[in-house]
């Protein structure tokens, strides 16, 4: 729910001190809304995740640029609706091992919030019907399988021992199709096998 | 509309087998003539509501053979008129129309192809990507008397899913069907396959 | 309640179907200052007793009137509005087991959401209405699957 609006410059006005300011519109409200913080600016994105954090609502958004004494027209988005078209992050996974096994905590991403000292909201709360797809790879048998999963632990047992496994998690809700961001690839060895190693 | 000279295809029917669907028709022949085909379609809705309209195939507008893929036309559970007329240069047949309505719950439901393997203690399964509609119910026990049957939904398609641990020494058995949420329907069971922990897949 | 009804309805098909034509038919709708379905205070304030009569007039508010209004001449738009159509008649007949079976009970409540929806139509002129109608499709199908899989065990 981290809603960034991005542009390009105008083609053919590169090296030219161009500035930018930005307006806002919720659909159904009366009119434009400016945003403050991006009022001649000069830098190409502008955050409005403030003003698009009520996420059931849908907005619009428009630049234009500014040279000189000239205005260029209103660039204008279309209709963007936070709780169908935000992109879900990946969990955080924690992963634990012993000798046969792996143990996989998942943390439900949290939703973008204005200042560290806000209470967090998870992003299960908002999409109750948040799954994970949990991706394994065995680096030894180099095999990958993966497994869909709702609930935040999941234990790998009967695990081969003194072994990289490599896990990646990938959050996902059923519905639109939604750009997906996997975790980051997270390897972690299995113990040597006692009884081998008592020996 | 041009002068109805050419003849109109004829024997319209329609195949479908896992929720592809194919129309097909006797072809117009006209010798050293290339003949092209165009195939329109109408649900429910538009029969009822508007039944003017008729609208293009997606990919049969125009087909060049006696057959058209209606699968991403016939998109809803209702029933659905098709219709087909052959073109030769600025000639025109009359239309031929689909003697009956066809709907998708129709379609012949056939057991999946499944991938049984192993990765160590870990029983992994992967199923044909039969296209988004499709949920698979996979269906597998313990191969020894009285063992409970365990039934897991995979709607991953393509990939290899982990089904079960394993306990070693033990041998598994699997067997999967299709489920379609958008007919409410499911294929029969496919043959099951067994397999044993560290050792070969074993026959039935 | 819903689930029972729709359980075997492909409703993300449907919002498939939307996205693909969603920029399109947004773009034409001019009137940023009004919506038909004014997403938050009335579709948000229906409660569970009354999900299942608000699906079945709405489904009956786009099957009788947005679909027939709307004229669409561009074959890819027309093939994907139908495609959402013949869905929208699949999910009446559903609903209409359900209303046999006295689960589709409509209060007062459930009469003036649908009212209110109907009186922002009329507002507009028709091809405006239907536009606009057309793309709010987006909130009723979201709408649909949240209280769909909010009844599910």
């Amino acid at each position: 729910m981290k809603n960034v609006l991005q542009w390009s410059p105008p083609e053919g006005l590169q090296g030219a001190e161009l500035t930018y300011t930005v307006q806002y519109f919720i659909y159904g409200q009366k009119k434009w809304l400016n945003k403050s913080e991006c009022r001649n600016i000069s830098r190409t994105c502008c955050d409005l995740s403030v003003e698009t954090s009520d996420y059931e609502h849908q907005y619009y958004a428009k630049v234009k640029a500014i040279w000189e004494t000239n205005c260029s027209k209103w660039a204008e988005t279309g209709r963007f609706y936070p709780f169908l078209e935000t992109q879900i992050g990946p969990p955080e996974v924690a992963l634990s091992t012993d000798e046969k096994s792996i143990s996989i905590v998942l943390t439900a991403p949290e939703k973008w919030k204005r200042n560290p000292e806000e209470s967090s909201i998870s992003m299960q709360q908002i999409y109750s019907n948040l799954k994970y797809n949990v991706s394994v790879y065995n680096a030894k048998s180099n095999k990958t399988w993966s497994q869909c999963v709702t609930n935040r632990t999941l234990v790998l047992s009967w695990l081969e021992p003194d072994t990289l496994y490599c896990v990646r998690v990938e959050s996902f809700v059923p519905g639109p199709p939604r750009l997906a961001r996997p975790s980051e690839k997270r390897c972690v060895r299995t113990r040597k096998d006692q009884t081998s190693a008592l020996k | 509309d041009g002068v109805a000279v050419l003849p109109p295809p004829y024997n319209l029917s329609v195949q479908s087998t896992n929720m592809k669907h194919l129309l097909t028709w006797s072809p117009v022949s006209v010798p050293g003539e290339i003949i092209h085909y165009f195939v329109e379609y109408q649900g429910e809705y538009e029969s009822l509501y508007m039944s003017h309209v008729w609208i293009p195939s997606s990919w049969c507008s125009p087909a060049k053979g006696p057959e058209c893929d209606i699968t991403d036309d016939i998109t809803a559970t209702v029933p659905y008129n098709l219709r087909v007329r052959a073109t030769q240069g600025s000639e025109t047949s009359a239309w031929s129309t689909l003697k009956h309505p066809f709907n998708r719950n129709s379609t012949i439901l056939t057991p999946p192809v499944m991938e049984i393997t192993k990765d160590g203690f870990h029983l992994v399964i992967k199923l044909e990507d039969l296209g988004p509609q499709f949920e698979f119910l996979v269906a597998y026990w313990r191969r020894e008397p009285g063992a409970k049957e365990h039934v897991k939904v995979v709607r991953s398609r393509g990939i290899p899913v982990h089904l079960e641990t394993m306990q070693p020494g033990a041998a598994y058995c699997v067997k999967v069907r299709t489920f379609v949420k958008a007919i409410g329907r499911h294929s029969p069971f496919s043959q099951a396959e067994c397999v044993k922990v560290q050792g070969e897949t074993l026959p039935l | 309640g819903l689930r029972r009804c729709l359980l075997s309805m492909d409703i993300h098909h449907i919002e498939e179907s939307f996205q693909e034509i969603k920029k399109t038919i947004q773009a034409k709708d001019t009137f940023q200052n009004v919506t038909i379905l004014s997403t938050l205070e009335t579709l948000k304030s229906i409660k569970p007793l009354d999900v299942c009569c608000v699906t079945k007039n709405l489904l009956a508010f786009y099957v009788d009137k947005v679909f027939k209004d709307h004229q669409e001449l561009n074959p890819k738009i027309l093939r994907k509005i139908s495609s959402i159509a013949n869905s929208f008649l699949y999910m009446q007949k559903a609903l209409q087991q359900c209303q046999e079976q006295k689960q589709c009970h409509c209060r007062e409540e459930a009469t003036n959401a649908t009212r209110i929806i109907h009186d922002n139509y009329s507002q507009l002129e028709v091809q405006s209405a239907a536009i606009k109608s057309l793309g709010e499709l987006d909130v009723f199908l979201a709408w649909i699957d949240k209280n769909h899989q909010g009844t599910s065990a």
